[in-house]
């Protein structure tokens, strides 16, 4: 407990200071991103108990298994809304909030022939997004093999 | 209440400079299959998982959050312990805790560490994340940069380590020589240890006094290397055990002790009443409570072969000594007869040591591993001669804060 | 050298960084309160009333008793080396601090043979580490007799103590 006679002082850090760093991504999750610049949204597909995640990932969290890239299977990359939320203020990275110009949808969206949930803001108005509405994805002209590929998901009709 | 257990199943990846073939999850994924695979069983019979690294080294905040269902945690407790450079042997008796205790039957332990993916070389960028706030305030009040940079640059990959080779040295009359000496029997019995980093055959002391001196006495050739690996072990209780593994590696006593930190001055740059760093009374006091708990009363004669936690050669000479199993000041006297070699009375570190391999989180769970599979006959080239019934496992953090040391036997305790 | 390679492929990388510097650290003045000493030239030390331990810089509670160390005891400008290193000769780009060069910032010259040493000043039971001028490499033993050298223009900050020379 410290006692209140105890002045304290701040001490800032300086913010020149940075620790780096470059995470490396794993084959699987490689191959992912790689495809994207053909178009191509791959998941995984358990060889066991048969769970499909997107993007894919190299060791089934329900049986243990291992995932190989034989595993990999192609899905359309786009699924049904399953949950929103909107949001209207931003962290600008200086610990400020800034107030959004136009409010984000953020979906949580069920993607078709996968088990996993796949979080992304979505390009729509808010007033507009239906729980159980259809999301497609739009692709980039400039394609890379990274996520910016996807330009952004989107409802269709 | 200390329920018997024992550890029945060990795994490990390999050790390199850049793992970048995989992420850090799947690095402590291929360490837990490994270990299942070792022990014969499958995720389900695991009742506990115990994880750790030293998240500054790796750059992932909370990683338990991530690594959680890589590694087993989903249905099940699980714990993260960080205990500075021995994270690993905290785990490791942490796993064995939570199955003496009588909570669960079988625990999971696996710790990690990938320093590749922080962009500076080595363990700079963990090193340096740790002193940031005791930097910051050393500077508010004016403490000049020459100064700060001199007394911790120079040390540089060694930093309190040269110091702590000093004083040992001056005390015992230990020599340049046998720090040569220690590090090529390190880098020699590494090459027979298909897991560890460093590995060079045959290496001599010749080889390694060829190397340029970094602040004396360390060479680069003495120095431990900074590794990308993981590993896992598999403790059971006595049934569960006896039942899976033909010879299980029994937990005898174990012990940790924490003394004063001393990282030069206090992290807040205030002062600290430890002198000299080679006085390591967290190592002295846990060999003591470990051994009174294993039952040993002579150590020197009792104990087959010994895992130090030694990422510098002075190290070994160092903590052999306050673990009671060399006289003061004698160890590097018993080296130089080769008493430490793989054939040698008692084998120091035949795995390599962290000399040879050092993923920090990791090692001083390989400290245990090593010991376990010693004891279960299973370390293949690196398996010493000898009848191995007693065997040490010892880690070592920050500079003179955390001890672990663990005694494992060929036979369970009462 | 004889070390057997490893060699892995090497997968896609995601860069980041860890804004170490963006904390706003909160500290008990102490640190304050020895540099202000500095500039008469004192060198001050907390004393534990518990076991009797002076250290040297001060800090408010102590590492063994438990006890808040609130007594404050004035050291010798005298003390002991209880260690040292000797630094090869600077080499600008071998090592670099926080991202910067030692060399580039000015702190250390190139080719300097720099001497960090470990002092116990008379009456304290805790090192400082600094650093040892006008003395010889191979003169420096364990034990050795030194004193305070403070710097020209005392401000009441951490440099006023510049370093230790031996006592000749």
């Amino acid at each position: 407990m410290m006692e209140k006679k105890f002045d304290v002082l701040t001490v800032n850090g300086l913010p020149i200071v940075q620790a780096q760093f470059n995470w490396s991504v794993g084959v699987l999750m490689q191959k992912f991103l790689k495809s994207l610049a053909n178009k191509k949204f791959l998941a995984a597909k358990c060889p066991e108990c048969g769970y499909i995640y997107a993007p894919p990932r190299n060791t089934c969290a329900k049986c243990w298994k291992k995932i190989e890239e034989k595993d990999l299977i192609e899905i359309s990359g786009g699924g049904t809304l399953v949950s929103y939320t909107v949001g209207y203020v931003e962290l600008d990275g200086k610990a400020n909030w800034v107030d959004l110009k136009k409010p984000k949808v953020i979906g949580a969206i069920k993607l078709e022939g996968a088990n996993s949930l796949f979080f992304a803001p979505i390009e729509a108005d808010p007033k507009d997004v239906k729980i159980g509405m259809k999301i497609g994805l739009e692709w980039n002209s400039e394609l890379k093999g990274g996520w910016k590929d996807i330009k952004h998901f989107k409802p269709v009709s | 209440m200390f329920r018997n257990c024992a550890i029945i199943g060990c795994g490990q990846t390999k050790h390199t400079s850049k793992r970048r073939d995989v992420s850090a999850a799947e690095l402590a994924a291929e360490a837990v299959n490994a270990a299942l695979v070792d022990a014969g069983i499958t995720m389900k019979d695991v009742d506990c998982v115990v994880s750790g690294n030293m998240q500054g080294f790796g750059g992932i905040a909370q990683p338990e959050q991530w690594l959680g269902d890589w590694i087993g945690c989903a249905g099940k407790p699980a714990i993260r312990i960080a205990t500075g450079g021995t994270t690993g042997g905290s785990v490791g008796q942490g796993a064995c805790y939570t199955v003496a205790s009588g909570m669960y039957n079988v625990s999971l332990a696996v710790a990690w560490e990938k320093h590749s993916d922080s962009k500076e070389a080595g363990a700079t960028t963990g090193l340096a994340h740790v002193g940031m706030g005791n930097l910051f305030h050393a500077l508010a009040y004016g403490l000049s940069l020459k100064n700060l940079i001199a007394t911790t640059a120079v040390g540089a990959a060694a930093g309190v380590a040269v110091y702590q080779a000093r004083y040992y040295m001056q005390r015992s009359g230990c020599r340049q020589e046998h720090l040569d000496m220690v590090a090529a029997k390190n880098r020699r019995c590494a090459a027979k240890n298909p897991y560890a980093h460093l590995q060079w055959p045959n290496c001599q002391p010749e080889d390694i006094a060829k190397t340029d001196l970094i602040a004396y006495p360390f060479r680069y050739g003495h120095v431990c290397p900074a590794s990308d690996g993981a590993s896992a072990i598999v403790v059971a209780e006595e049934k569960f055990a006896r039942k899976h593994c033909k010879q299980p590696a029994w937990f005898k006593g174990l012990a940790s002790y924490s003394d004063e930190e001393n990282q030069l001055q206090s992290e807040n740059y205030g002062g600290v009443g430890v002198i000299d760093p080679s006085e390591q009374m967290g190592a002295r006091v846990s060999a003591m409570k470990a051994y009174k708990m294993a039952g040993i009363t002579d150590p020197q004669k009792e104990v087959d072969l010994a895992e130090i936690y030694q990422p510098f050669p002075s190290q070994e000479l160092i903590f052999s000594e306050r673990l009671g199993l060399f006289d003061e000041g004698t160890a590097w006297k018993h080296m130089e007869k080769g008493e430490t070699d793989i054939n040698g009375r008692l084998p120091i570190s035949v795995s390599g040591g962290v000399n040879a391999t050092n993923a920090i989180g990791s090692s001083a769970l390989q400290r245990i591993l090593e010991a376990a599979l010693q004891i279960m006959g299973k370390a293949g080239e690196h398996q010493v001669p000898k009848k191995v019934k007693t065997a040490v496992a010892h880690g070592w953090g920050g500079v003179t804060n955390y001890i672990t040391f663990t005694v494992l036997g060929d036979t369970p305790r009462g | 050298m004889g070390y057997v390679k490893d060699e892995r492929p090497e997968t896609m990388m995601v860069e980041g960084d860890w804004q170490v510097g963006a904390y706003r650290y909160k500290a008990p003045r102490l640190l304050e309160e020895y540099a202000q000493n500095l500039k008469n030239k004192k060198i001050v030390g907390s004393l534990c009333m518990g076991c009797g331990k002076v250290i040297v810089q001060p800090r408010n509670i102590c590492g063994r008793c438990h006890r808040r160390m609130e007594e404050r005891k004035i050291v010798s400008e005298w003390g002991s080396l209880t260690c040292f290193v000797v630094s090869p000769p600077v080499v600008k780009g071998k090592y670099k601090l926080f991202g910067l060069d030692p060399v580039d910032t000015g702190a250390l010259k190139e080719g300097e043979v720099m001497i960090p040493v470990f002092v116990r000043f008379d009456g304290s039971d805790s090192n400082i580490a600094c650093l040892l001028f006008n003395a010889k490499p191979e003169e420096v033993f364990i034990g050795m007799r030194v004193k305070a050298v403070w710097a020209k223009e005392l401000k009441g900050a951490m440099s006023d103590l510049d370093g230790v020379e031996p006592i000749r």
